[in-house]
């Protein structure tokens, strides 16, 4: 369960945001609304001029984003010099976490990671799958996926596995997209609007 | 001359390793964090004039301080040695070597490292396994123009090592310092010999620059 009751000022734009929920999240909003802004906010990447985030119950403010159990994924995350099954396991390594090699398996199946290589030479939407993937994999409590769901190829299909495996994993997702299909794979929609935000369900 | 030669571009080739191995992280740290303390600091080796960087090597190292005491007792000296060289090489190397490492880690995209900090991996674990793996080219390059700085080096090093008393170097000088003995001893003729000798090498080492830049 996320909680942030944030507020931000960056130059002319303030943000003034209330997210509090769990499971499948999705957030919209035109360029500008602050989608952005507020994920780096949840993520550890600024720091709230107001407010707080709590994390299933944990207050996670003023953590380092390493510390945070949140994992933020943009169109340009990637470790880029590692290989695809190096990438996909690096996250869980740093944690100290036993992944069964089944387990690998049965994700890279349902996700579609049927490539291999540099990741630094994958196509963007191959790069964007390696690295949502990645993340599932090192169970963070929350993965931010900030506006990379756009260059996937079967998106649908894709979000209802990415769905199912982070269920099964007791993983919150917020991701923002631009796509108002993408919203009714969701449990939960807000939306922003010049910096605020409204539940819609 | 050849021998000249031999320890200017070894001393200098190490006074490079030594900026890439102390410096990139400093480098590093001022891209990614505003310091306009520190990276005035890490500028004044270049902004005074060098022979004063010799001198204080030399009043650091010398029975008058406390380390310099310490340093006696347990047999390392400075004065004329080839750890004194490339003392003074690294220091007036610094400076370009952060210059040219800053710009390039600010270039970096700091998706990657935020990317990897939410996967759970540390500071230090982000900057080895991610920014350095990456960093390669710029690294090579920013450690051949420090190379060639350490190798145009005269101020300093005429007053910590004007020449190395130690084998396989004992009793020779770095070569800025043989081309000055040359030309005070011998006059411009000898001067301008050596000189073009090691204008040559210099140009060597510039389009290898030029060559790992592309």
């Amino acid at each position: 369960m996320i909680e942030a009751a944030v507020k931000k000022k960056l130059g002319s734009f303030k943000l003034d945001a209330n997210v509090s929920d769990e499971r499948f999240i999705c957030l919209t909003g035109k360029n500008g609304s602050g989608k952005t802004t507020l994920l780096n906010l949840i993520g550890g990447i600024l720091t709230p001029d107001e407010g707080h985030i709590t994390l299933n119950s944990k207050n996670i403010t003023n953590l380092p984003i390493e510390r945070r159990q949140v994992s933020i994924i943009t169109p340009d995350s990637c470790i880029p010099h590692l290989d695809v099954d190096r990438h996909l396991v690096w996250g869980a390594k740093n944690k100290g976490l036993n992944i069964e090699d089944d387990y690998i398996t049965e994700i890279k199946t349902g996700l579609g990671i049927n490539f291999d290589g540099k990741v630094r030479k994958l196509s963007l939407g191959m790069r964007e799958r390696v690295a949502l993937v990645t993340s599932l994999i090192s169970r963070p409590e929350l993965i931010l996926v900030d506006e990379t769901l756009s260059n996937i190829d079967n998106r649908r299909d894709f979000i209802d596995a990415f769905k199912t495996f982070t269920m099964k994993a007791n993983i919150d997702v917020i991701f923002t997209t631009q796509s108002p299909e993408d919203s009714s794979e969701a449990d939960h929609h807000y939306r922003l609007e010049s910096g605020k935000s409204t539940r819609l369900f | 001359m050849v021998r000249a030669i031999e320890l200017t571009l070894l001393s200098s080739a190490v006074a490079a390793a030594l900026c890439v191995t102390i410096f990139t992280p400093l480098a590093y740290y001022f891209a990614r964090n505003k310091n306009s303390l520190g990276e005035a600091l890490s500028d004044i080796p270049a902004s005074i004039p060098h022979p004063i960087i010799g001198v204080a090597i030399l009043v650091i190292v010398s029975p008058l301080t406390p380390f310099g005491r310490f340093l006696l007792s347990v047999g390392i000296n400075f004065f004329n040695t080839f750890l004194g060289l490339i003392t003074a090489l690294t220091i007036v190397s610094a400076p370009i070597y952060i210059n040219s490492m800053h710009p390039f880690f600010q270039s970096m995209n700091v998706a990657h490292e935020n990317y990897a900090l939410g996967l759970g991996a540390s500071k230090f674990r982000t900057f080895m396994s991610v920014v350095v793996p990456n960093s390669g080219r710029g690294i090579l390059n920013a450690s051949l123009i420090a190379m060639s700085r350490a190798m145009s080096e005269f101020g300093s090093i005429s007053i910590v090592a004007y020449y190395v008393l130690q084998q396989p170097f004992y009793g020779v000088s770095p070569a800025p310092v043989l081309i000055f003995q040359y030309y005070t001893y011998y006059g411009l003729g000898a001067a301008v010999t050596a000189s073009a000798v090691m204008i040559l090498v210099s140009i060597a080492m510039m389009v290898l620059l030029r060559l790992v830049k592309r």
